[in-house]
């Protein structure tokens, strides 16, 4: 999956760290998408020209359309730059583009923009650039544009970072173990469930990608890589070493379907309510009266003339 | 006794007065609008606009949220002239939904529709609105949704426990074939053409509205904000629905909806900075728009992310500054995934505020732990239940997770699985 990330367009994160850097990666899908045809676009803003370009080789050096802003950041050479209005003008100006051909723009680094720049702006500008190709309407004549930025994670807080991995269509975390380096891409597209997958690679001297087979490829439904997963205990049956039993055979089915229950009125009780009960005439109550009862036979009712 | 006597007799003769009063016109009370004849003096006209019914409780005017389910918790319905709020989930998949049912229930009650976004043109949110199931159709395929998930047993007649035959059931809340207030929706199907056509609506989207950067100056709104105020205002005062014009043949509602409220892309920058400069930006313009809204006939709903705010006392003033404040929560990415507690559901939904609109009470339910389920043709909202906590034979472990899951859980759900430690008995 990391080859085709380029394929879905809109913005791409790339967050490394110190243990594992990303500009390698960086230039590793810059060459890919030079190779394939794309229009190539490179805002360098935190290392110089020669060393971005140092590893390519001069084909792929020359389909790169390179914006320096590193040598001179601020302007102070009043040359007549391309673009005036620096980074953020170079890229308000890749807004208007109408060419068919799809684009890669890789900003080196977000980081680099985001601490120079009101994340608001940058955010806004960023979700211009990579969304000029959702219109239904006009979709044929803007060729697909994919940002690839390159954020170091512990530059900043995490506002601006879950507000930028918000905007995000992928996001790229690189990590590792024992020197081999993965990367755990987290693609989310817009309606549907994000999906994400660890991918083992390691980079070749001439930046192009070599996939490998890591310690482990897991590609599951999406699971927050720092929490350990909840082990599952082997489900135990209860039903097992009851001193009573649980399951009925048929005939026990049967019997216990023409039950009447107590609170049931049927046709039967009401028979037995209403007939006389024939055992009345064989039971009798023998009293002794004691010496303290009371046995007055006259009714104190009797007095009222009912 | 003999004062509340003669209080009835007071009221009564003052009833009486009134009625012979209005019958011989010489009262000072003129009715607005056209008089009724004498004979059948009914009291005031009830408004009666398509789409909305008078609360049940407090004779609120009210709205349906698109869910039926929803309305149920929420006492009725949305009322008019207030905000609903939806805390976005982390990925923002489910309150776009949400969003969505409310601007299609708006469509096919004819209501009047303002759609604010800054992320997607509003164009296009609304050609991806979901069709409505017509009375006919939905019915069926109610039932062949449920028949789909119902166990076996269920289907035989209850003997033993035949009084609970007699009780709703919580879980389906099925369709309510004679009301026109709640309608159900196909999310898997498009709204046609043609009745968005029909509609009558209004777009706000805000890279067109805003071209340059503006200098804001400290503690006023943010320009992307008081822009949509005064679009908000506009369409309010020239379609009449604060009561303006009054030669309006029909009154209406405008149902007007603002998607991502709060994120980097309106401008605000509460979601990238703990104490930026214009942390009061949202809370004010909040605070407009409840103004706006009272004073007119129209219901807004607002989706937010709150997961990105950074500063929690944002968080509590935008829930005090809003009416009805619903918190979605997915499951997905988190550890309750595959918890087994909550394997039939997509997430959790929040009951977090219930206004209390004209009244000393609100009308909240009674079921706090309610989670939602995203079927492949509906969104439905369920009442969570806990699993059989089965005794000794299964293992303190797993107990112990679901003890933990339920901690969370109100007190609704039973106080047994909401203690840490289990009793032996």
């Amino acid at each position: 999956m990391l080859d085709s990330l380029l394929a879905l367009g809109g913005l791409v994160l790339l967050r490394d760290s110190v243990e594992w850097e990303g500009r390698s990666l960086l230039k590793a899908l810059v060459k890919k998408s030079a190779l394939c045809g794309e229009q190539v676009h490179i805002l360098g803003c935190e290392v110089s020209e020669e060393e971005f370009r140092e590893g390519f080789d001069s084909d792929i050096n020359n389909r790169l359309v390179y914006h320096d802003f590193f040598r001179d950041p601020l302007n102070w050479s009043k040359t007549e730059e391309a673009f005036p209005g620096g980074p953020l003008g170079a890229l308000r100006a890749m807004c208007k583009r109408t060419d068919p051909v799809p684009v890669t723009i890789a900003l080196d680094s977000l980081s680099w923009l985001l601490l120079r720049l009101p994340c608001t702006t940058l955010c806004q500008v960023l979700h211009a650039v990579s969304h000029q190709d959702s219109c239904p309407g006009d979709s044929s004549s803007v060729g697909k544009v994919s940002v690839l930025g390159l954020l170091h994670e512990e530059l900043h807080g995490p506002g601006p970072v879950g507000a930028l991995s918000s905007l995000a269509q992928t996001e790229v975390t690189l990590g590792g173990t024992m020197g081999q380096a993965s990367a755990h891409i987290l693609c989310r597209r817009p309606r549907q469930r994000p999906t994400d997958q660890t991918q083992w690679f390691s980079i070749l001297p001439d930046f192009s990608l070599d996939l490998q087979e890591g310690p482990s490829v897991e590609s599951q439904p999406y699971s927050d890589p720092h929490i350990p997963p909840v082990s599952k205990n082997a489900k135990v049956d209860p039903t097992t070493h009851l001193t009573f039993n649980l399951h009925l055979s048929k005939k026990e089915r049967e019997a216990r379907d023409s039950l009447i229950l107590p609170f049931q009125f049927s046709s039967e009780k009401q028979q037995a309510l209403l007939r006389p009960r024939p055992g009345q005439a064989t039971s009798h109550i023998f009293y002794e009266p004691d010496a303290y009862d009371d046995l007055d036979q006259e009714d104190p009712d009797d007095d009222l003339d009912i | 006794m003999a004062a509340v006597a003669t209080c009835g007799s007071v009221a009564a003769s003052t009833g009486s007065a009134v009625a012979t009063a209005s019958k011989s016109n010489v009262t000072s009370f003129q009715r607005r609008g056209p008089r009724a004849s004498v004979t059948n003096d009914s009291g005031p006209r009830l408004v009666s606009i398509a789409g909305t019914r008078p609360s049940v409780r407090n004779g609120q005017l009210l709205v349906s949220t698109g869910l039926p389910a929803l309305d149920q918790l929420l006492g009725g319905g949305l009322a008019v002239g207030t905000v609903l709020l939806i805390e976005e989930d982390k990925y923002n998949i489910y309150s776009p939904l949400l969003f969505k049912y409310f601007l299609a229930e708006g469509i096919v009650n004819g209501h009047t529709l303002l759609v604010a976004s800054a992320k997607e043109d509003p164009a296009n949110i609304l050609q991806e609105l979901p069709a409505p199931l017509l009375d006919d159709k939905c019915k069926k395929e109610f039932d062949e949704d449920v028949y789909n998930h119902k166990t076996p047993e269920s289907n035989i007649k209850m003997k033993i426990a035949w009084r609970y035959q007699l009780l709703p059931k919580m879980e389906q809340i099925g369709p309510v074939s004679s009301s026109r207030f709640g309608h159900y929706y196909d999310a898997s199907k498009r709204m046609p053409q043609e009745l968005i056509e029909a509609s009558n609506w209004h777009g706000f989207f805000l890279p067109e509205k805003i071209s340059s950067t503006l200098k804001v100056e400290p503690c006023s709104l943010t320009p992307g904000y008081t822009k949509l105020l005064q679009f908000i205002q506009n369409i309010i005062y020239e379609e009449g629905f604060d009561g303006s014009n009054p030669q309006k043949k029909q009154r209406n509602i405008l149902r007007i909806g603002i998607q991502n409220l709060g994120s980097p892309l309106w401008g605000d920058d509460i979601c990238c900075a703990e104490n930026g400069g214009n942390s009061h930006s949202l809370t004010k313009f909040l605070y407009v728009l409840r103004g706006l809204l009272r004073t007119s006939l129209s219901a807004c709903i607002i989706t937010m992310p709150t997961h990105l705010i950074q500063n929690k006392a944002i968080i509590a003033r935008v829930t005090t500054l809003s009416d009805v404040v619903v918190g979605l929560e997915s499951f997905i990415g988190s550890e309750r995934e595959t918890n087994p507690l909550y394997k039939d559901y997509h997430g959790l939904i929040h009951i977090r505020q219930i206004p209390r609109l004209n009244n000393l009470i609100c009308d909240e339910s009674d079921v706090k732990d309610l989670a939602f389920k995203l079927k492949r043709k509906l969104f439905t909202i369920e009442r969570l239940h806990l699993p059989p906590d089965l005794s000794d034979t299964v293992s303190r472990s797993s107990k112990m997770d679901l003890a933990e899951s339920a901690k969370r859980l109100g007190p609704g759900c039973g106080m047994m699985a909401g203690g840490k430690k289990h009793l032996d008995f």
